[in-house]
């Protein structure tokens, strides 16, 4: 019998969905890995007492036992680590919120790795921006203004941003406003980017 | 108040604030807001920009966002009104005017809370000081009261003594008042009875960027092009073109110091502006030479191109420069570079012999990429045309939006849609012009000229706009000069009315000071309206920014204009 096939089972699995995708987390597979390893290492345990007493030619078999070991937790690291990397992306897709079939798939404590990671982020976020804090998540690439200027197609009416303040949104005025405020008015077509 | 330092005053004020821009419907209103525009951009300051046809509207775009915002501010509109009192704001709104309209209401100049006027204190302005208009009324009734008072606790015998002295005392300061009140009348109507122009919006807000030092060629561009926008309609004084003209030409050399180094010159597409003695004729490189020389006010009064004589005198004149007429009748593009070479000095030397002097005037042109070449006075007149534009469903605000959009250098087709339209309309006042004359439509009153254009004249739509009429008003004036024997008619005013509105039977109604080489602009029509309508009764409708253009019902028209001869009598 094969050592190691679980876990190199483990990583496949990962590589099968290349596009990034959590599949469930494989507790039956990991648990038969950590069970192997721990037979593993009972088995090496006993030959290395056996070994030290004088018996030299149990040392390829601990030897074997040991790269055995080795390759099971290198499999297992990738494993799980391939796993939070595409957890940490999830964050970046979907926002802080993960929706209900994905957090199915997540073991708990990748659940708390995930809270632990956004709680970072935001720290992070709301120290950059001059003590204001900015939303990078918002674009991927760095936008070419903060703000942009609009002109309005049709009447909307009163409109309100982040801190509070209303615009009215009247015909052929223009404006000039935060970027992130005005896409889906501009994806509603009531708003139209002006380029000048 | 006068604003000082506009750094510090203005723009550092509203620079982390949202800003409600205001803006009237002409030409350096809206190089000045570009110019503003590229400004708050580079700052990031938001604004909303809500353009304003006149008093009525403005007073609408405040009621709507008085709530949203604090700091407005107006471009070409609200210096020549008592602000406050029009629009009855908060406390807390703050005020910032610029606008070339003179003279400045004594108001908007005393305001030292609200109202802060972007203008330059010495900018040809003669304002009243503040104890000639103002006076602190409770001072008087104090003095008054406390002489009583004290009399009060004099002994009996002397009462009657003190009493006819405190009388005395009384009636002499009453007269005093009451002289000071008649002064202060006088004072301002001396003040308030013409109605001229001062410094380009556009060249304070250039002026602002330069401060700042975030000026590009762009924004000279625009400065440029309000400056000669106020030429072309006639606004300011030659004088004050050709100053302010020095002063744009410090800043071009200024920018365009890269262009003579050879070695590292600038891409053909980046924007050069340069300093041009060119020729007065209107749009001439984007038409033929012969139709721009046909419809440019300047040489078709001085050859008189509705008569025959005038016609002939056109032809000799091109036969004596030796330009052939298929030549001068295509496109100026195509022309032979053998005649382009030279064209400007050549038609000098034969208009001076025809005795047409300053046929060149001092302006700028622009150029950007091989096929772009513009000069100041053909964006005006494009986008004079786009503003004005009377296509069907287009609302005043979308021409607003179409003209602001043809300024900027990536928006070349609606530039040449206005080009286009300009040809139009200049070609509509020529025609317009020489039926006028032809036709003998203008009637002396007495104290004015007076025109007005019938229902069914062709293209009388074009002329329901104020800027439209104005400009036929300025040119029908100088063709009647030229066209007349009479020397005291060429003295007088002219006053133009043509229909606006016909579903409501309203006429737009235009006044313009006489026509003379030394002429100072100032235009006493807003006054004399105001009280020739008071005095009638008649219904009109005083809206305009300018206050010498007014819309009237055409019933009321006969005897408003027997109330202006009157009153000018």
């Amino acid at each position: 019998m094969m050592f190691c096939e679980k876990a190199v089972e483990l990583v496949r699995e990962l590589q099968r969905l290349s596009d990034g995708q959590l599949p469930a987390f494989n507790e039956d597979g990991l648990r038969q890995v950590l069970q192997e390893m721990e037979s593993l290492y009972d088995q090496n345990q006993a030959d290395v007492n056996e070994a030290k007493a004088g018996r030299t030619d149990f040392i390829p078999s601990i030897k074997l036992r040991h790269s055995c070991l080795l390759r099971n937790q290198r499999c297992v690291t990738a494993y799980l680590y391939d796993r939070l990397l595409r957890i940490r992306a999830l964050r970046w897709e979907y926002g802080s919120v993960l929706p209900a079939n994905v957090r199915f798939h997540m073991c708990a404590e990748e659940v708390e790795w995930f809270s632990q990671y956004k709680k970072s982020l935001a720290s992070f976020m709301r120290s950059i921006g001059g003590g204001e804090g900015l939303d990078i998540t918002q674009d991927m690439k760095p936008p070419k203004s903060l703000y942009i200027q609009v002109r309005c197609i049709k009447d909307h009416g009163e409109f309100e941003i982040d801190d509070g303040t209303v615009i009215l949104l009247k015909k052929n005025s223009q404006h000039f406003l935060p970027r992130w405020k005005c896409e889906h008015l501009i994806r509603q077509g009531v708003l139209e980017h002006v380029l000048s | 108040m006068f604003i000082t330092d506009i750094k510090k005053d203005f723009y550092e004020v509203v620079a982390n604030q949202r800003v409600a821009l205001l803006v009237a419907g002409d030409i350096d209103a809206l190089c000045a807001c570009k110019i503003l525009q590229a400004l708050f951009h580079c700052d990031h300051i938001q604004y909303t920009l809500v353009p304003v046809t006149g008093w009525q509207e403005l007073g609408t775009a405040f009621l709507e966002h008085k709530e949203q915002f604090r700091y407005f501010v107006l471009i070409n509109c609200g210096a020549n009104v008592d602000l406050l009192e029009m629009l009855q704001p908060d406390d807390d709104s703050i005020f910032f005017i610029c606008d070339t309209h003179r003279p400045v209401d004594v108001v908007n100049v005393y305001n030292d809370t609200q109202i802060k006027l972007l203008i330059k204190q010495d900018d040809d302005l003669a304002v009243p000081s503040y104890d000639e208009i103002f006076r602190d009324e409770d001072e008087e009734n104090e003095d008054d009261s406390g002489n009583e008072s004290d009399e009060g606790s004099e002994p009996s015998g002397k009462r009657r003594r003190f009493d006819e002295g405190a009388v005395e005392r009384r009636i002499e300061r009453q007269r005093a008042r009451r002289e000071w009140e008649a002064r202060r009348k006088e004072i301002l109507f001396d003040y308030e009875q013409y109605e001229y122009h001062g410094t380009s919006a556009a060249m304070m807000v250039f002026e602002l960027a330069w401060v700042l030092t975030k000026d590009t060629k762009d924004m000279l561009w625009w400065a440029i092009v309000g400056l000669t926008d106020q030429w072309v309609h006639d606004k300011i004084t030659h004088m004050k073109y050709v100053t302010d003209v020095a002063t744009m030409q410090r800043h071009v050399s200024r920018h365009s110091h890269r262009n003579e180094d050879e070695e590292n010159s600038l891409s053909i597409d980046c924007m050069r502006i340069s300093f041009e003695y060119d020729l007065r004729l209107t749009l001439y490189q984007h038409w033929s030479l012969y139709e721009s020389i046909c419809n440019s006010c300047y040489t078709c009064c001085h050859f008189k191109l509705w008569t025959l004589n005038g016609q002939k005198k056109l032809q000799e004149y091109l036969a004596d420069m030796g330009l052939p007429l298929k030549q001068v009748k295509q496109k100026f593009n195509s022309m032979d570079m053998s005649i382009k070479e030279n064209l400007r000095e050549v038609i000098e030397e034969s208009s001076n012999k025809y005795g047409i002097k300053d046929i060149r005037i001092q302006t700028f042109g622009a150029q950007f990429g091989f096929k772009n070449r513009f000069l100041a006075s053909d964006m005006v007149h494009a986008a004079a045309a786009l503003l004005e534009s009377t296509e069907k469903d287009e609302s005043d605000t979308d021409n607003f939006i179409k003209a602001l959009d043809s300024l900027s250098r990536s928006n070349l087709n609606r530039l040449l849609s206005g080009i286009d339209l300009a040809k139009k309309k200049l070609i509509a006042i020529q025609q317009t012009v020489a039926s006028c004359i032809c036709t003998n439509l203008i009637l002396s009153q007495g104290p004015f000229l007076y025109c007005y254009l019938m229902e069914g004249t062709p293209d009388v739509k074009l002329f329901s706009k104020p800027m439209a009429l104005s400009l036929l008003c300025k040119y029908l004036l100088k063709a009647f000069v030229h066209s007349t024997r009479n020397k005291r008619c060429k003295l007088l005013p002219l006053v133009m009315a043509a229909p606006k509105d016909v579903e409501k039977g309203t006429i737009i109604v235009v006044g313009i000071p006489p026509e003379s080489e030394t002429s100072d602009k100032k235009n006493f029509f807003g006054r004399a309206f105001e009280k020739a309508a008071e005095s009638t009764g008649s219904r009109t409708l005083h809206d305009h920014f300018d206050t010498s253009v007014i819309e009237l019902k055409t019933e009321d028209r006969i005897k408003f204009l027997d109330a202006l001869i009157t009153l000018l009598s």
